[in-house]
């Protein structure tokens, strides 16, 4: 471990220094030897790159610390100057996305770009209760369809300009928003390949902090950021910690629910999270396709996804 | 005695790229014969990479297949343990480890234990082999070869020594994962690994050469950390995790002597007891105990 931290009843708190109080609160059991995770996505990513032969990679910057810490891991796999960041803030994102988004783009000196999705989403939702493409059923959609449509808006941004720039799109979900489900299908989670997928949210903080995220960060409410003032935790009705701890534990360790229980977690909660996981097991996997033929993709026809020849 | 010199190959294959892995090892050869080497090791599946899947089919030589016997001209006077997908003449595959000696391959080992839980998915794309046996080398004492999960049954370290061998060799592609900090440098794959070659160096008071691959095949990275532990249970050399490299270990064979005098444990392994109750071990879990009475008269008889 990188962070310097102190285990305070059975919880560990990562200070970044006197006065400035805790950076995070880390579960102890998910601690991680920082060097070993980032040595080994960084090279994933390079990895990932070659194979298909590619040298260049891109990704959506939100200014929240998921992509900021995919930014740094992917400088470091092929250099700032191989790497786009595309920032694609809606005209009701907090200002402080675009930002921070800024912040991280600045002390990696890589290439960015600004694509404003706000004439997209309006030109489907209409914008101030007029009608635009999507028509009535458009006009009067609930703040999680317009969410939706933005984090699927981004997606098709980022795929074109991955065109233009040469390179493959990174993925930015951890594993917790993956295994609850928090994260729009074919939206945010459309990437070539992800880095740090099987990293919980605490473990997101600590590489960050390790490898220099800005403090500013790390420090703010995770947000989705799709109508003003959301926080992921508000929404889940969960902090990161003890959800990380609690999927740890249930999936990681295989706990049962009455061990789960006997640990001190809340029934209640873990009936709850149990549900989450279960319901959103389709967005993690490949759509599947009816058996009909002798050799079926997923089924029985089983390739690496890079293999000799398969490179661009 | 003159000291052997290991070459530990702790190669990245790339995955089901038959010909650059080939070239590789040629390479690594060369550079393992100007460093002095006897005993040349490379990674499993170090011909081929690891996660293959169908590609398995389309990877796989025959043990007599030209390109290994070039590989096997290219280890001359040295010994090298090069791993690859074997098609059996009944066109089974399996993961196997073959002893170059001489220009010719020597001996074959299949991987006996195919891994078939967890991320492996052994089993589906292979057949396990059927043999364990130390094999003669040029070295003057005998190898004990096996292919990584080999190494997760007791019974595989245990036979090879009794069998004969001096050095136990493990080829393997480890997959690191369970990251945690909790653990010796970090990675749960690594710490278990090292408690196991030590514990089987000692036991077996034998020299335990291990060769793990680095690098990734999609989404796994092989965490290298080759080591040769000495027949004391100490390690005598331990490269580091996930770069490659080529290392070059000398150890002493003498010290194997010196260990078994010292501590004869394997002079006090007793297999005949081990082999009568793995018989009624056997016999008891197929349900056939009453077929143990003719394996033990004398109880028999004590019981009428």
């Amino acid at each position: 471990m990188t962070a310097g931290g102190e285990a305070e009843a059975g919880r560990l708190i990562v200070g970044a220094g006197a006065g400035a109080g805790p950076l995070f609160e880390l579960p102890p059991e998910l601690a991680i030897d920082t060097d070993v995770a980032t040595r080994v996505m960084v090279g994933f990513i390079r990895n990932q790159l070659r194979q298909a032969g590619f040298s260049r990679g891109l990704l959506g910057l939100s200014g929240g610390i998921d992509s900021a810490l995919v930014a740094f891991l992917v400088a470091q796999a092929i250099g700032p100057e191989s790497m786009l960041c595309v920032l694609m803030p809606y005209r009701t994102s907090s200002p402080e996305s675009v930002e921070h988004a800024r912040l991280v783009v600045d002390q990696l000196g890589c290439a960015s770009d600004l694509v404003d999705i706000s004439q997209i989403v309006d030109g489907y939702f209409g914008r101030d209760g007029e009608l635009a493409a999507g028509g009535a059923a458009a006009r009067d959609a609930a703040p999680l369809r317009r969410g939706n449509f933005m984090a699927r808006a981004r997606m098709c941004v980022l795929y074109d300009r991955s065109v233009l720039w040469g390179g493959l799109v990174a993925g930015t979900g951890n594993k917790t928003e993956s295994l609850i489900g928090y994260s729009t299908l074919f939206g945010d989670s459309a990437c070539a390949f992800n880095p740090i997928g099987d990293l919980y949210k605490s473990q997101v903080r600590q590489v960050a902090a390790a490898i220099g995220v800005p403090e500013q960060i790390i420090r703010k409410a995770p947000s989705a950021d799709l109508w003003p003032g959301q926080t992921d935790e508000a929404e889940a009705g969960f902090s990161y910690p003890e959800l990380d701890r609690l999927l740890f534990w249930m999936i990681d360790k295989r706990r049962t629910d009455e061990e789960l229980e006997a640990m001190g977690f809340p029934m209640a909660a873990v009936g709850r999270v149990k549900r989450l996981v279960a319901v959103s097991e389709f967005k993690r996997q490949v759509p599947p396709v009816a058996k009909l033929g002798p050799r079926t993709t997923g089924v029985d026809y089983l390739y690496p996804r890079r293999r000799p020849g398969s490179a661009r | 005695m003159q000291p052997l010199r290991i070459a530990l190959a702790q190669l990245a294959p790339r995955l089901g790229v038959l010909d650059d892995n080939l070239a590789r090892h040629r390479e690594v050869l060369a550079a393992a014969r100007s460093g002095g080497a006897g005993l040349v090791v490379f990674p499993e599946l170090g011909l081929t990479g690891y996660q293959l899947q169908d590609l398995a089919a389309e990877v796989a030589m025959r043990a007599d297949d030209p390109r290994l016997a070039s590989l096997a001209a290219d280890a001359a006077g040295m010994s090298a343990i090069v791993s690859f997908v074997e098609e059996a003449a009944d066109h089974r595959l399996f993961i196997s480890a073959a002893l170059l000696e001489d220009g010719e391959v020597r001996f074959v080992h299949r991987k006996l234990f195919l891994p078939t839980y967890g991320l492996f998915d052994e089993r589906r794309f292979f057949a396990a082999g059927d043999r364990l046996r130390a094999t003669d080398s040029r070295l003057g004492v005998k190898l004990g070869i096996a292919v990584c999960e080999d190494f997760w049954h007791l019974a595989v370290p245990e036979t090879l020594a009794l069998d004969g061998a001096q050095i136990l060799i493990n080829v393997s592609s480890s997959p690191g994962r369970d990251l945690a900090a909790i653990h010796e440098v970090g990675l749960g794959t690594a710490a278990s690994w090292r408690t196991l070659m030590r514990t089987y160096a000692q036991l077996t008071t034998s020299f335990v050469v291990f060769c793990n691959r680095v690098g990734m095949d999609e989404t796994i990275s092989f965490w290298g950390g080759s080591e040769v532990i000495a027949p004391s249970g100490e390690a005598v050399f331990t490269a580091p995790l996930f770069d490659e490299g080529l290392h070059f270990v000398d150890i002493e064979l003498g010290d194997v002597r010196r260990e078994r005098i010292g501590l004869p444990l394997l002079r006090d392994e007793r297999p005949e007891l081990h082999l009568r109750e793995l018989r009624r071990i056997l016999a008891e879990r197929t349900e056939m105990a009453t077929d143990e009475a003719s394996e033990a008269p004398d109880r028999a008889k004590a019981e009428r």
